[in-house]
């Protein structure tokens, strides 16, 4: 067996027409975070899908902790743990039911259940809410309780899918400290898939940018900015930009110019952003193209989805 | 199979929390047997040489019967349009011990919903047979009958895209079933055409059995044959939700 936790080869999976998932590799080291980062309807969900052996794959295939996910289903099962993309929990049960009942599906005994119960409260803080029904729970809570509902029967890989989509940014932050306190301390290997590319780059090891059913890029969260260039000048204006984009292409320092037909936004990747900016806006000044606002950030792992996909990356 | 219990503890353990559920079910049945039983009771004295309360009971209890699998089924639904199902696939059990467990609730409820309305009966004047192994016998028929009907139920809700949807289809199975049947009126009273459909309903079966068993009501049709009907209807509905169900967990 190899030190892989998760490997997967022309992952498929078609719906009649439409192509959810097109030829998806995959390779997760054991004791990494892996975040695939693409929008809605990137085949993030349907990947997982077919890697917790819910989804049958039209073609391709995969191993998660050394089993084949299609012929070996049972032995994956009893390895990985879960957590959906929408809340689902037994509303009417009390937080501690919801753990125990899970771990009994499991198989866990009594005992082993008490215990890692008392473990995991501990961890997600939940407190004395434990006792408390689920429907009383906050939004916050709830995702608490499913990431600790996960970890109950202490699996070797974690998949969590978009595992703080809707939560604000308190919550999320909580729930990415204990992601990374998991992975730390018991080398625990988490796959995670979201559309917020400041959870890719907190968390990752290494991120995969998924774009319809396609992984286009893959690499760690600096790697994959570094490719880009020292700095980005972003600018938005109004007028001829297609004239704009052409002119400034053409100077010598510039290494990309990328043009967001959606917001107008263009960026430029140049060798340094201070330096450069005068030289830039100057060239849109009389030319059919007045520049409104001008900023200089280094690039992000959304420039490099914008450079990947040619589109930005929205909630 | 273990996680067969596992997930029928669960929704046993719902049911008992869920006090509205409860109540609603108790007085259900008790409204059921005052506003017919003592209703009719001052319109029709006996039917067949046995009086009115006893005669309709064994229909009520289909009836209610009949409820607790309505309940049963809205258990799985919930689970699926919740996307709980999720959590039962992502882990190692068998895919049948969902169906399995399920079903094994809603008949626990239909039974227990079938017991109160039968306790209730008798209190109000219902006249049980001395034999107590013929109340056994009505028991185990009413058992077949539940996971007949709770099969129907959960085949229904495996295929529902929504609550209303499955209501709306439960209604068109649960008004025949107790209309077009012996349960308020004996065979004899009816038209010809009528009886036919009657025939063809399982429920006139059960309820004949079940009233010459525990009621000691002179059977209408042979005993025997309505054991082997109510027999292949719980087959049939086992049948019905386990191909329904595997459909539905096919991605
Ligand atoms: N069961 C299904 N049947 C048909 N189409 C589906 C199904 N599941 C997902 N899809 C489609 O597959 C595409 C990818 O969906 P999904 O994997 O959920 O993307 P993501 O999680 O990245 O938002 C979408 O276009 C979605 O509509
Ligand atoms: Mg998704």
């Amino acid at each position: 067996m190899s030190d892989m936790a998760i490997e997967a080869r022309g992952l498929v999976k078609r719906y009649g027409d439409l192509t959810a998932v097109d030829g998806i590799d995959l390779h997760v080291e054991a004791g990494a975070i892996y975040a695939m980062l693409g929008p809605n309807g990137a085949g993030k969900t349907t990947t997982i899908g077919m890697l917790t052996t819910l989804v049958q794959p039209t073609a391709g295939e995969a191993r998660v902790a050394g089993f084949d996910v299609v012929r070996q289903a049972k032995q994956v099962r009893s390895h990985i743990g879960v957590t959906f993309q929408d809340i689902v929990l037994d509303q009417d049960l009390t937080g501690r039911q919801v753990l125990d009942i899970h771990g009994r599906l499991y198989r866990q005994d009594g005992e082993l259940r008490r215990k890692r119960i008392v473990d995991l409260v501990d961890l997600v803080q939940l407190g004395d809410a434990i006792d408390r029904i689920v429907k009383t729970y906050s939004g916050g809570m709830k995702r608490r309780l499913e990431l600790a509902r996960g970890l109950m029967t202490d699996p070797s890989v974690l998949f969590l899918d978009e595992p703080t989509q809707g939560l604000d940014p308190q919550n999320r932050t909580s729930i990415w400290s204990y992601i990374r306190d998991l992975n730390r301390q018991s080398g625990l290997t988490l796959l995670l898939t979201t559309h917020y590319m400041e959870e890719a780059d907190a968390l990752a090891h290494q991120v995969g940018i998924v774009d319809r059913g396609k992984l286009v890029a893959q690499g760690t969260p600096s790697g994959l900015v570094a490719q880009l260039g020292a700095d980005v000048i972003r600018v938005r204006g109004h007028g001829d930009s297609a004239h704009f984009v052409e002119e400034i292409k053409r100077m010598p320092f510039v290494e990309r110019v990328e043009f967001d037909g959606d917001s107008g936004n263009v960026s430029v990747y140049v060798d340094s952003g201070s330096r450069r900016l005068v030289e830039i806006v100057g060239a849109g000044g009389g030319n059919g193209y007045s520049v409104e606002d001008v900023t200089v950030a280094r690039p992000s792992l959304g420039d490099a989805f914008l450079h990947h996909t040619g589109r930005a990356l929205r909630d | 199979m273990y996680a067969t219990y596992v997930i029928w503890s669960k929704h046993m353990t719902k049911f008992w929390r869920s006090t509205e559920e409860l109540v609603g079910l108790a007085l259900q049945s008790v409204l059921w047997v005052v506003l017919f039983g003592v209703g009719m009771r001052g319109m029709v004295a006996d039917v067949g040489g046995s009086d009115y309360m006893s005669y309709i009971l064994p229909g009520i209890i289909a009836l209610s019967a009949l409820g607790g699998a309505v309940g049963g089924g809205m258990v799985l639904l919930d689970e699926r349009l919740r996307g709980i199902t999720k959590e039962y696939l992502a882990a190692p059990i068998p895919r049948l011990s969902i169906l399995l467990g399920n079903a094994s609730s809603t008949a626990t409820k239909a039974l227990i919903q079938a017991t109160i309305m039968l306790i209730v009966g008798v209190l109000m004047g219902a006249r049980l047979t001395v034999n107590p192994l013929g109340w056994l016998a009505a028991l185990l028929l009413l058992a077949l009958f539940a996971i007949g009907f709770s099969g129907l139920a959960l085949a229904v809700a495996a295929v529902s895209r929504s609550i209303g949807g499955y209501h709306g289809m439960i209604f068109l199975f649960n008004l025949p079933l107790l209309f077009a049947s012996n349960a308020l009126y004996p065979l004899s009273v009816l038209p010809g055409w009528m009886r036919v459909i009657v025939l063809l309903n399982p429920t006139t079966y059960l309820i004949d059995a079940v009233r010459s068993l525990a009621f000691g009501v002179a059977p209408t049709l042979p005993l025997l044959l309505s054991l082997v009907v109510v027999l292949l209807f719980a087959v049939l509905g086992t049948w019905l939700a386990l191909s329904l169900f595997r459909r539905s967990i096919r991605v």
